[in-house]
């Protein structure tokens, strides 16, 4: 059964109120709670995203001993917002000879991409929009639609540089996606469901009962997630499609004002969805480091704000990644996706099954200090 | 408004369209469009039997068979595609005459 | 409520994208109305109540087939394709004379006929079934399935996909002519 934030929040006596209010019509409620849901979470993330181009320059100013932005606002917080401005004000420019259809599209599908992972992402274990039975491989699935409008941004461009970034983007993502839906395949096998609710409800307590500390191959299997999705996302130094130093920016070279913009928006969301998946799978989510029995509404803002750090600190090393390797060659790339990645995540797969089989499904911590 | 007939309507328009792309198109890979409509228009009527009228799960393991079948006879087109392309430089399906060369 | 509003965006999305398939010139076109297409079947999925199928469909299509099928188009001369054949009053590329039209439209007629007598059957068969808005978890249960009573099939597609993985890499791979 698919519990969603309407089921959640209807066994509060708010909600009986509320339903009062709307007149007994449940349909008519549930479409305003989902409204008004999808606005928060989305403004959330758009105000993430952008925050998330201030993080990455006043982050790799640091690592670079320079300033940084710090001219808009306090500390240069307002930098995103002047970029954003920026960007709507500047003048829109289609090159003559780009498919229009085609080239119109691209940005709506990597938002579309990206925004429609968020209906899953689990920001507590009661404040998920819907949490699908098949939750996970949704995520997976409808986050290949920035593939395509990777790709298809680069080829309606008609631009060569654009051309060659969205062919390395598209195949650069078909191929990462393999290690990372085989790591997240181990991990639904831990927990014997995909949906995220599943999931965390078996990592409740202290982290020793996190998946990552599950057992061996579930530790390798949250590296070879991360390095997967730092590809996925097109992240160096993983970067080869917008390679600055021989593609000018790859894929988006052609693109100006908010198309542009919504192609960088999508990126940093992107990002972020990325690193609260791999908090919710393999380091807990938002639970608790405590049990307790009562589930009020304070708590799930406790969850909220646990989920946050731990998804924002994986943003943090995404960023201090980004600046502190080199980018590797397009060779290098497949070879570590086909020769390393993948046998490595097809060993940590059959071991982790072989573990539930040897070990009757008990966790490390298990078996050091005792099942209780 | 949803019936078994209206999903049988939907399937059927989808393997006309897939049959009309099939024959009227002469590009290869726009012959294999028309292949996955077909092929969807099918395992859609399998999934909609399956919840209208047998009340079991087997119509969806048929479906998904049906994707996998799908994708693996894609993969192979194209594969071929390609390589004739590399022969022939053209992709027009009647110039496809040959056994062997 | 919410499912007949989906099942009707689904429904249009499908048959208006499977259209556009058809008469879109632009091959690249039609692969992307290919891909609405595609995801309106998703949609159509997630009506029936069949989840692991719907998100199937959208992992394998959306991130495997659509994305190859557009590389396959770039790899062949994109849409610089031109057509030799004959239009029908400029609508579609396609092929054949009037005479083609004409046995297509008879034939098209009598399967349209055809049909039209066994939707009539079974609707009268099948009326309208209200379902509520619970939809159980198919995953377990196809999970079950297929180990069990479909586990043949099961490990034979897996044989299947194998050689397709092998056969699609040794017939593209470029060799040196004669």
């Amino acid at each position: 059964m698919n519990q969603t934030l309407v089921s959640y929040l209807s066994q509060y006596e708010f909600y009986d109120v509320l339903l009062a209010v709307f007149g007994k019509n449940e349909g008519l409620l549930a479409f305003t709670i989902y409204l008004l849901a999808a606005l928060a979470i989305v403004g959330l993330c758009a105000t993430i995203g952008g925050l998330g181009t201030y993080a990455e320059r006043k982050i790799s100013a640091d690592l670079q001993q320079r300033m940084g932005p710090n001219r808009v606002g306090p500390y240069g917080l307002l930098q995103f917002l002047a970029d954003g401005v920026k960007m709507m004000t500047k003048e829109d420019i289609m090159p003559f000879t780009a498919d229009k259809f085609l080239f119109y599209l691209a940005p709506m599908l990597a938002l579309i991409g990206v925004f429609a992972t968020l209906a899953v992402l689990p920001w507590s274990s009661g404040f998920m929009m819907a949490d699908l039975n098949v939750g996970v491989f949704y995520l997976i699935a409808i986050s290949s639609l920035v593939g395509v409008s990777v790709f298809l941004g680069g080829y309606a461009s008609n631009s060569k540089w654009s051309m060659l970034g969205g062919m390395r983007g598209a195949s650069q993502i078909i191929s990462y996606e393999i290690p990372v839906t085989i790591s997240i395949l181990a991990i639904t096998l831990l927990s014997g469901g995909m949906s995220f609710g599943t999931i965390l409800s078996h990592q409740q307590g202290t982290p020793v009962n996190w998946f990552i500390f599950h057992n061996p191959f579930a530790f390798v299997a949250f590296f070879v997630y991360a390095i997967g999705a730092l590809a996925e996302t097109n992240r160096a130094p993983f970067d080869l499609p917008e390679a600055e130093s021989e593609l000018v920016s790859g894929y988006h070279t052609e693109y100006t004002g908010m198309r542009f913009g919504f192609f960088a928006l999508a990126e940093y969301i992107e990002v972020f969805v990325v690193c609260g998946v791999g908090a919710a799978l393999f380091l807990g989510g938002g639970n608790l480091p405590f049990n307790l029995d009562i589930d009020i509404i304070p708590l799930q803002f406790a969850q909220v704000v646990i989920f946050m750090t731990k998804a924002l600190l994986l943003y943090y090393v995404v960023i201090w990644v980004r600046w502190t390797l080199p980018r590797l060659r397009v060779d290098q790339l497949m070879s570590i996706c086909w020769k390393y990645l993948t046998p490595i995540a097809i060993v940590n797969l059959m071991g982790c099954a072989i573990w539930l089989v040897v070990f009757n499904g008990k966790s490390m911590a298990d078996l050091i200090f005792g099942s209780h | 408004m949803m019936s078994l007939v209206s999903y049988l309507i939907i399937s059927l328009i989808l393997f006309i369209v897939g049959l009309v792309v099939m024959i009227a198109r002469k590009n290869i890979i726009a012959i294999l469009l028309g292949i996955e409509l077909i092929l969807n228009a099918a395992a859609l009527n399998f999934v909609a039997y399956s919840r209208y009228v047998t009340n079991n799960l087997d119509g969806h393991v048929f479906s998904l068979f049906i994707i996998v079948i799908a994708a693996a006879e894609s993969a192979i087109g194209l594969a071929i595609v390609i390589r004739f392309f590399q022969i022939k430089e053209t992709i027009h399906v009647d110039e496809a005459t040959q056994l062997r060369n | 409520m919410f499912v007949q509003l989906l099942f009707a965006l689904s429904a249009l999305l499908t048959v208006g994208c499977a259209i556009a398939v058809a008469v879109t010139k632009n091959i690249m076109h039609s692969c992307i109305f290919l891909l609405g297409s595609l995801l309106g079947i998703a949609g159509l999925y997630a009506t029936l109540g069949a989840d692991f199928v719907a998100v199937t469909q959208i992992m394998v299509y959306v991130g495997g087939v659509v994305i190859l099928m557009l590389f396959a188009v770039m790899l062949t001369g994109g849409k610089d394709f031109v057509s030799r054949a004959q239009n029908l009053l400029g609508l579609a590329p396609a092929m054949g004379n009037k005479w083609t039209y004409a046995i297509g439209l008879l034939v098209g007629l009598v399967v349209l006929l055809t049909n039209v007598k066994l939707i009539m059957n079974i609707s009268k068969a099948y009326p309208a079934k209200v379902f509520g808005n619970d939809f159980p978890s198919t995953v377990n249960q196809i999970g079950h399935l297929l180990i069990k009573e479909h586990v043949l099939a099961f490990e034979l597609s897996s044989v299947l996909l194998l050689g397709a993985l092998v056969g699609a890499a040794i017939i593209a791979r470029p060799r040196k002519q004669g």
